[in-house]
């Protein structure tokens, strides 16, 4: 996928939204994300059953009276589970995207703009972290170090950011030997008020189309390992429900086919709106 | 949903293979069928065991492997009785404190050489008393001692009487190991680990890690001409869905109950093709300890009121699939000769969320400001299941529990080592006999080993009568024992036993002469295939 | 180029060093003990877990633990694995054959039908606007990428398996032992099938895309014209030339997510019971075995750098106009 920052393109302007939402999949890609996230934050009130609580109805075929789509080994609903699976999700998808996106973008920037000893150095930094083969780093890392929501996002991050700071230093590079930047350089500027203020802006473009395909990335990688058992026990995950489901996947397929859909779904929503984004910021490289 | 298979027509991977082997002109093992010979028995195991000398681990899968490959003193049937295997005859002194085994004669071992009492007094001095997990304590606490007046006579002297000394001689507690090829070695190291020479039916063909482990017939065997089979092939199948899809599509032979998934269990007893054996297993106990040093769990009426909340019997219909029995009192009901009926949990703690919640009220326990900690091994799938159903339970009574999955050697540090729970989850199994498997649950200890007594409960009274209840000889008189314990255990309730295993261990029809022991890894030489 | 190809070789040293030394400190750092695993139910007596950690030397301070562990890995001996009770290097030997048939399986079908179904779609797109083969073939992958791959395989197992009954589910090789010879390697393809498609999807999916959009970058030049003023058929205009100019970029992706493949056969061999290093990892993950831990994640991370140094060797040969990173 190109993702080559084009220079200076900002999204402000009047025919970005119009090429962001000319596909059809883009407007059903964000319908779906709205409404998920509508569905995370407003859980308990679109669900009828508490995901937790459980009880002698255990296994209960979808359609069932008061569980439209069954309820697992324990009895507990799926359809709330499935609604309150995606706070985790979302939680540690969107938080991880942008932990790594921030890390990424000061690296990025820190290497672009003074070259030197300083690129060399965190570039190499970056390389190595990209070395690492990402799920089987995390798989150990939790496994070793215990697993909790707030540990997930910090080892996805850190297997996330080093192709958003290769992507940013690219764009600043290129741009820090503009002319507003020498302009800006002449006129006194600070080199923090530079990178800030001229620079980034016009290199929003690749950090936006990463972010939000590192969004579904990191929806998968939290489903990998929750699905491996090294989810925290203490919340719902779409992941551990289809662990859960391993042992009945001959008795009870609902409880493999609706989380796995679920996450499918996410994850194929954020990757179509990266992909819209990435077209819409950037005509050059925009597919037919 | 039903899929039993035919077992008259072939399976359509079968026509898939054989048009395939037609066309490229091959001929092509047949899955299910007896390509390798009649004769060999396949059975289904869950990982690779980490070494094959049961001197040294009480791992299940080694002592599957190893139960066809060594021998013991003696063999457990069904009622417990000891029948005879490396000895003949055995009688014990009226003070109980010395045991004598006639070894049977003529045996040999795989590479040739005679077995003898040195090999007894070896194994059970030098291997089995220092380095077997469970064992090793016992002996050293009885010290044990071996004396060898002759080749075939052995003499073991203890200090005190012991109860279950006998049914501790079969080959999962005491193997008959080859002194020729241990002694004056690192036995931990020792290459017979992965290699082992042993008296037993079968002996150790080829080992393939990650995939299977192939027994062949020992030809000189001591038992006429058993054993019937010509080979033993445990198959490697670490996904527990797939065990049981191999066994009912004929792939495996056998698939014991330690590896199969509970959720299972109901498809298998509906199996036509197959025949389980159920609930004749050496007890084992579910449980929760609490941690009477943490400030929360110190006070009795709360664990009271936990016994109140948890209900038992959904545990057992949703974490088990039914193949269980509700938690009974403090030793299971798994012995029945030792059972206090009159103190049974069903009497005591019926499962009353409402009084559980008055309980906690008076004990000052204010609903949703308290979090209890909750570690559990998470290799275990139960206690998964488990876990979630307490957690559930709890909070109908305004607890909250903070669930910690935790790889096993995490799990024991943090549990037994360092003592840094409020609740725990675990399971022992008895080995045969209470005084083996459960004093670890109830006397007082203070190390910081694995599989002990965590809870910081200390009772003089009932250290005595665990200790008394060890070392008669009389049955009568250990029951009595054991209910007393249980008149105090189960109210002090440092532990709430959740439940009692049941086992269904299950073999293909094809099969004869299956399960003649008590346990179903042990006593193979009989066994014949009927296709 | 012989410079090039020396200076990534030197580059890559100090990189797989550092994976080592984190790798070790990770495992240092955690807590537990690896010995008391191997007693199985009962306590152990400490006199025996003594003794089988001089065994294994973990009685002895980090650092020390730490050189001896970068001397032996400079001669190739990786330790001894106490949950296997075999040296770490014939123990990953063993099974490296299994993950190796099976992602150089998948890595093969992914290449091959995501190239082919990327040159359909181009020539779709270039052909009309909104070609009906494009659509639904872009559809197609991006559905495709999003899927989790360990779902796909019990989805797999569901139907192909259960459901149907026509392939096997586990592992990778008929139970009862496999003939010597052709005939067992025949015997034991059926297991490769559902594991090869459940690992391949994702990598087929992102091939499609970038063969799709390099070519479509292509189509529009002159010699791509010129060919077809000469009245080349439209076969011949595809391969022979637009998709020999654009395998520079495929064949980046092809080569850069290598990794990415071995990292998802953990999953797919975990699911499909099949006896390789992904299934090594996560079992010795359990067992806290760590030497096998830190063998498989620098094997893993030294397949990658090499992968990557051969990409961007051939890539260069391929298409002198890259830019030096």
């Amino acid at each position: 996928m190109n993702v080559a920052a084009t220079v200076g393109t900002p999204f402000q302007r009047a025919p970005f939204l119009k090429l962001l939402l000319r596909k059809g999949s883009t407007w059903a890609a964000l319908a779906f994300i709205a409404a998920l996230v509508l569905a995370a934050v407003l859980a308990p009130w679109v669900v009828a059953h508490d995901p937790l609580r459980g009880g002698n109805d255990a296994l209960l075929a979808p359609l069932a009276a008061g569980h439209w789509l069954g309820t697992d080994d324990l009895g507990r609903d799926v359809w709330a589970r499935v609604v309150f699976g995606a706070r985790i999700s979302l939680t540690i998808g969107i938080a991880s995207a942008l932990f790594a996106v921030v890390v990424g973008v000061v690296i990025g920037a820190l290497a672009g703009y003074f070259g030197g000893w300083i690129d060399a150095l965190l570039m190499r930094v970056a390389e190595f972290f990209q070395t690492l083969p990402r799920f089987v780093v995390a798989l150990i890392v939790i496994a070793l170090f215990g697993t909790s929501v707030l540990k997930m996002i910090v080892v996805i991050a850190a297997i996330s950011w080093p192709q958003l700071a290769r992507v940013v230093r690219a764009s600043v590079a290129t741009l820090a030997q503009s002319q507003f930047v020498d302009a800006a350089r002449v006129a006194g500027m600070g080199h923090a008020a530079i990178i800030a203020r001229e620079i980034l802006p016009n290199a929003a473009a690749p950090i936006i189309v990463l972010g939000s395909l590192d969004i579904a990335m990191a929806i998968l990688i939290e489903a990998s390992l929750s699905f491996f058992g090294l989810g925290d026990a203490n919340h719902v995950s779409w992941g551990a429900m289809l662990n859960d489901a391993q042992q009945y996947l001959r008795s009870a397929w609902w409880m493999s086919v609706f989380p796995g859909l679920a996450i499918a779904l996410t994850v194929l929503a954020f990757n179509l709106l990266g992909d819209a984004l990435n077209d819409a910021l950037n005509p050059r490289g925009a597919a037919r | 949903m039903t899929d039993t298979r035919s077992r008259l027509r072939p399976s359509r991977r079968q026509i898939n293979l054989g048009a395939l082997a037609l066309a490229t002109g091959l001929a092509v093992p047949r899955i299910g069928g007896a390509a390798t010979g009649k004769g060999t028995a396949v059975l289904g195991i869950d990982a690779d065991p980490p070494t094959l000398n049961l001197g040294t681990t009480t791992d299940f899968a080694a002592g599957d492997v190893s139960a066809k490959i060594l021998e013991g003193l003696i063999w457990l049937d069904p009622q417990y009785n000891a029948r005879p295997s490396l000895a003949t005859a055995w009688s014990v002194s009226p003070d109980g404190k010395t045991w004598r085994f006639t070894l049977r004669k003529g045996v040999k071992w795989h590479d040739g050489r005679d077995f003898s009492s040195a090999d007894v007094k070896f194994s059970l001095m030098e291997v089995i008393g220092k380095l077997h997990p469970r064992a090793a304590p016992v002996f050293k606490t009885l010290g044990l001692e071996v004396d060898t007046p002759d080749a075939t006579t052995v003499v073991v002297k203890l200090q005190k009487a012991y109860a279950p000394f006998l049914s501790q001689m079969t080959v999962f507690d005491a193997p008959m190991l080859p002194r020729h090829l241990y002694e004056g070695t690192n036995i931990g190291t020792n290459p017979a680990n992965q290699k082992p020479v042993g008296t037993g039916p079968f002996k150790l063909a080829e080992w393939k890690r990650g995939a299977s482990i192939k027994l062949v017939r020992n030809d000189a065997y001591w038992d006429g001409d058993k054993p019937f089979l010509e080979a033993i092939i445990f198959q490697v199948i670490p996904q527990a869905a797939n065990r049981v899809f191999a066994l009912q599509a004929g792939e495996i032979d056998e698939l014991l109950d330690f590896y199969t998934p509970k959720p299972e269990v109901p498809r298998i007893l509906a199996d036509k093709a197959l025949a389980p054996r159920r609930s004749v297993n050496i007890p084992a106990i579910y449980f929760m300890m609490f941690n009477t040093q943490s400030p929360l769990m110190a006070k009795k009426d709360v664990r009271h009121a936990l016994a109140f909340a948890i209900d038992r019997p959904r545990l057992v219909k949703q974490a088990m699939n039914g193949i269980a029995r509700p938690g009974a009192g403090a030793f299971g009901d798994g012995f029945k000769w030792l059972f206090n009926d009159e103190v049974a949990y069903a009497k005591k703690y019926p499962f009353d969320p409402a009084r559980a919640k008055a309980i906690l009220e008076k004990a000052g326990i204010r609903g949703g400001t308290t979090t209890l900690r909750m570690p559990f091994d998470v290799s275990r799938a139960q206690m998964r299941a488990q876990s979630q159903i307490i957690q559930d339970n709890l909070r109908q009574v305004g607890l909250e529990v903070k669930l910690e999955p935790l790889e096993r050697s995490v799990y024991y540090d943090r549990v037994f080592a360092k003592r840094d729970f409020d609740l725990m989850l675990g399971s022992y199994f008895s080995a045969g006999d209470p005084a083996i498997g459960y004093t670890r649950l109830y006397n007082t200890y203070t190390g910081t080993s694995p599989n002990t007594n965590a809870s910081g409960y200390a009772n003089p009274k009932v250290d005595e009568l665990l200790t008394q209840a060890a070392t008669a000889v009389d049955r009568a008189v250990r029951a009595d024992l054991y209910k007393q314990l249980q008149l105090i255990l189960n109210e002090d309730l440092p532990t709430l036993v959740l439940f009692d295993e049941e086992t269904v261990d299950t073999a293909s029809k094809k099969l004869s002469g299956m399960f003649p022991a008590l346990d179903a890894r042990d006593q193979w030489a009989g066994v014949k295939r009927l296709d | 180029m012989t410079a090039f190809i020396l200076r990534r070789l030197l580059h890559a040293v100090p990189l797989l060093l550092a994976v080592v030394v984190l790798n070790f400190l990770l495992i240092a750092f955690t807590p537990g003990d690896p010995i008391t695993l191997l007693v199985g139910d009962f306590p152990a007596p400490p006199e025996y877990l003594a003794q089988m950690r001089r065994e294994y030397g973990l009685d002895q301070p980090l650092w020390v633990q730490l050189l001896r562990y970068l001397g032996k890995v400079a001669v190739g001996d990786f330790g001894f694995s106490f949950a296997n009770q075999q040296p770490v290097a014939a123990l990953i030997f063993d099974r490296l054959g299994a993950t190796l048939e099976l992602t150089l399986t998948a890595l093969l079908f992914a290449s091959v039908v995501g190239i082919a179904f990327g040159v359909i779609a181009a020539r779709s797109a270039s052909a009309r606007r909104h070609g009906v083969a494009d659509s639904v073939i872009q559809g197609a992958a991006s559905a495709g990428y999003a899927v989790p791959d360990f779902w796909l395989g019990q989805i797999l197992i569901l139907v192909f398996a259960i459901g149907l009954g026509w392939l096997p589910s586990q592992g990778n090789a008929p139970v009862r032992g496999s003939a010597p010879g052709w005939a067992g390697w025949v015997a034991h393809l059926p297991y490769l099938v559902l594991p090869a498609f459940a690992l391949s999807l994702r990598y087929l999916t992102l091939i499609t895309r970038i063969t799709r959009a390099a070519m479509l970058e292509v189509m529009g030049a002159d010699y791509i014209l010129a060919a077809r003023a000469r009245g080349a058929s439209e076969w011949t205009v595809l391969v022979v030339h637009a998709l020999r100019n654009a395998a520079a970029p495929v064949l980046a992706v092809i080569g850069y997510n290598v990794g990415f493949v071995l990292a998802g056969s953990a999953l797919i061999e975990a699911v499909f019971a099949w006896p390789g290093i992904g299934r090594l990892l996560f079992e010795s993950i359990s067992k806290r075995d760590y030497p096998v831990m830190l063998a498989i994640l620098l094997m893993v991370s030294a397949t990658v750098v090499i992968a990557n140094l051969v990409t961007d060797i051939v890539h260069r040969m391929i298409d002198p106009r890259i830019e030096r990173a």
